[in-house]
């Protein structure tokens, strides 16, 4: 653990001049920090959501609006974007969590889709024309740097250690056992004196706050959202294939699933897809099946099945 | 211990890939390409990139009887026949790996110029990287007219924005007012509402203090993918204007067209923004209705007729791709000539020396296969010698029909009414 974080450490040293190697570090860790977000929820309480973009796409607007109309600073818009994202968690929530199984994951997927049919049309957030973040002089307080891309990849590093650490410790802590109480038994959680709707919507809160985080970085990094990148579907249906592919409802889980679907994606594209024929997006989708057929409980069940298998053995 | 299970094979594909050589020669000007190659527009960005690699090849082989810039020679003459490499990126329409691509391509692939990008969101993040990077970009297709007001000193643009593409409705409308007693006074925009259709609404509203002999009666917004159009058909009834401007997709301008017929809304022109009205698609579902609608094109075949060229370089995409050429690889291709030819004045595969050529470009019509008056760029970095054709479908097929002094059939207006 600690030499792959020294590893992690050192590596844009090696990447000095490998540009597309370091952003792709960079994606990694934001989607596996997206991944441990959606799994809180998805992977803990068991709440399947296919509208996570929603929540990565209000907080790049939230953040990006805050500095266009009012020049406020981006680590404040980080603040806000989280907070808006986590509200706007508990409002899709309250009428959401009334319904359940495939019922849920329809109505999130609604929503999401609402929202970007909304941002495309309004003028005022640049409607689908996006928004083009100006330019500020490069540094950790403008949260910009343009010549050298490192300082993303450790913010982007300390951002996913941070929230692991929050996942690591929520899985030990009695909020983490009353969430994996309701995804196992709702009536029996209930019946032991566990309100469901109040967990789920911290589960929403924390997990869309997160995801809203995430959406602020990438605003950052880009300096460009439009709603067909930060909120079209296909954004929310990675954001829960990562933990789905990875192991949902572990730790390991979302870093698994980034540290496999990232790659893949990035450098199938590169040496495939310059043939025109969508050969990258092949290769993706037969990974996603051999995975699914073989591990449906994602690539950490794999770790878990061998050392179980040792256990076994040896005892 | 890994090599056994999936993981270990990951890795060791992983590491493969990540040390692939970048081995060049020094005779070869590398230039990268990036497009959409999958995704929802693969089919058109690769018949974009496929214009573009018949240029390259047109350069870098004979081509004797080709009336086009370097087909006589093999390679760049001034550059000691050094042949262009073209490298091709896929930016899946997004602008994030845009601007990742763009990097990989500048630092990693050794490129000194890039082409770019069909999606104007991706040109937007991509040629940020190349300003940043000191590395020229020229775009052949991208037409968010926004690209041009960053004030950007390593970004040209030959096609025409989507600004300067309204402003050919109004130059048509003018020089049909000019002498004719029957006087087109009063404007309506149907548009959809995404960013095409919003952006030429806006850019219509902005030319009218320019162009104040006309006046905007309705302006009419739809939600993309609508199945019925009949409470907008009934506001341009009641605002009654001379002639209409349409930005509509193939289905919805199938829709509109049907509704202006059982509603008997006959404007004197219905003008419309990209290729719907036109489609074959409209020409299927609607017969001998389809007539008479103006489309305003990029580029057409029937330039070809007082042109040499665009029927040699048609022939040649067609014979190679089994497709025929239509006006946005005809854009890329004419945006990989200019390149080429500022790269060939640079005398260099310098970064900075290519830009500062792009910057004196001024190319002729002669040499160009588009109905434009040259090439030449503004401080903005746009080509400003753009021009715009309007094709109407006579008899169920398109014929080119303005500029005038370039038409192949002669303009039927106003519309026949009860069409």
């Amino acid at each position: 653990m600690a030499a792959l974080l020294g590893i992690l450490l050192v590596l844009p040293m090696a990447l000095s001049d490998r540009p597309f190697e370091l952003r792709m570090m960079v994606v990694i860790f934001l989607y596996a920090m997206l991944g441990h977000g959606w799994n809180i929820l998805g992977g803990y309480a068991g709440q399947i959501s296919v509208g996570h973009g929603l929540f990565f796409g209000l907080g790049a607007y939230t953040s990006t609006m805050l500095s266009l109309k009012l020049g406020l600073n981006p680590w404040f818009g980080m603040a806000a974007g989280g907070a808006a994202a986590a509200a706007a968690g508990v409002l899709v929530g309250i009428p959401c969590f009334r319904l359940k199984g495939h019922y849920f994951v329809i109505a999130t997927l609604v929503v999401a889709e609402s929202a970007f049919q909304l941002f495309a049309a309004w003028d005022w957030v640049g409607g689908a024309m996006g928004l083009q973040l100006p330019v500020q002089e490069q540094g950790l307080l403008n949260l910009q740097f343009h010549r050298n891309k490192v300082p993303y990849y450790y913010i982007a590093l300390g951002m996913l250690a941070a929230v692991t650490a929050l996942v690591w410790w929520l899985e030990r802590s009695r909020f983490g056992y009353i969430l994996r109480a309701l995804r196992d038994d709702e009536e029996a959680a209930r019946s032991l004196g566990f309100s469901p709707a109040l967990y789920k919507l911290l589960a929403m809160a924390l997990s869309a706050g997160i995801v809203g985080v995430g959406g602020v970085f990438f605003a950052q990094y880009v300096l460009f959202i439009d709603p067909f990148s930060v909120l079209a579907l296909s954004f929310s249906v990675v954001i829960a294939l990562i933990p789905i592919l990875g192991g949902a409802g572990t730790v390991a889980g979302p870093m698994l699933g980034a540290i496999v679907l990232v790659p893949i994606s990035e450098y199938s594209r590169v040496l495939f897809s310059g043939t025109g024929r969508n050969v990258d997006l092949l290769i993706y989708g037969f990974l996603i099946m051999l995975i699914s057929v073989y591990r449906p409980d994602g690539l950490a069940g794999l770790f878990r099945a061998r050392r179980e298998r040792r256990a076994y053995v040896s005892g | 211990m890994f090599t056994g299970n999936p993981a270990g094979r990951f890795v060791v594909l992983f590491c493969s890939v990540f040390w692939f050589g970048l081995a060049h020669s020094a005779d070869e000007v590398r230039v990268g390409a990036l497009y959409p190659l999958s995704g929802q527009v693969a089919k058109s960005g690769e018949d974009t990139v496929n214009a573009i690699r018949l240029a390259v090849d047109i350069i870098n082989n004979k081509y004797p009887d080709l009336g086009v810039p370097f087909a006589a020679t093999e390679g760049l003459p001034a550059l000691g026949n050094a042949k262009i490499t073209l490298l091709i990126a896929d930016h899946q329409g997004s602008p994030e790996t845009g601007a990742a691509e763009a990097e990989r391509l500048i630092v990693q692939q050794k490129a000194v110029a890039l082409i770019g990008a069909f999606h104007s969101s991706v040109a937007a993040t991509s040629s940020q990287v190349a300003e940043r990077m000191g590395v020229p970009y020229i775009s052949g297709e991208s037409e968010a007219s926004t690209l041009t007001e960053r004030g950007f000193k390593w970004f040209f643009r030959t096609t025409p924005s989507s600004r300067t593409q309204a402003r050919d409705f109004f130059t048509f409308l003018r020089e049909l007012n000019k002498g004719s007693k029957d006087q087109v006074r009063t404007i309506a925009v149907v548009h959809e509402n995404t960013l095409w259709g919003q952006e030429f609404a806006k850019s219509v509203e902005g030319y009218l203090p320019e162009f104040s002999d006309f006046k905007l009666v309705a302006d009419i917004s739809y939600q993309q993918g609508t199945a019925d159009v009949t409470s907008e058909v009934q506001r341009l009834i009641a605002a009654k204007p001379d002639v209409v401007f349409h930005a509509s997709y193939d289905a919805e301008a199938i829709l509109f067209a049907r509704t202006y017929k059982q509603y008997k809304f006959s404007p004197r022109g219905v003008m419309a923004i990209g290729a719907a009205f036109g489609s074959s698609a409209f020409r299927q579902a609607l017969g001998p209705d389809a007539n008479f609608y103006l489309i305003r094109e990029h580029w057409s075949r029937d330039l070809a007729s007082k042109n040499r060229v665009v029927a040699q370089v048609a022939k040649l995409y067609r014979d190679r791709f089994g497709k025929d050429m239509d006006g946005t690889p005809a854009r890329a291709f004419s945006a990989m000539m200019t390149l080429a030819d500022a790269i060939n004045r640079a005398g260099s595969a310098d970064p900075k020396k290519i830009r500062d050529a792009l910057a004196a470009t001024n190319l002729a019509p002669d040499k160009l296969i588009m109905p434009w008056t040259g090439i030449r760029f503004d401080q903005t970095g746009q080509n400003d010698l753009t021009r715009g054709i309007f094709v109407q479908t006579l008899d169920g097929a398109p014929r080119m029909v303005w500029p005038f002094d370039q038409a192949a059939a002669k303009l039927v207006w106003p519309r026949p009414a009860g069409r």
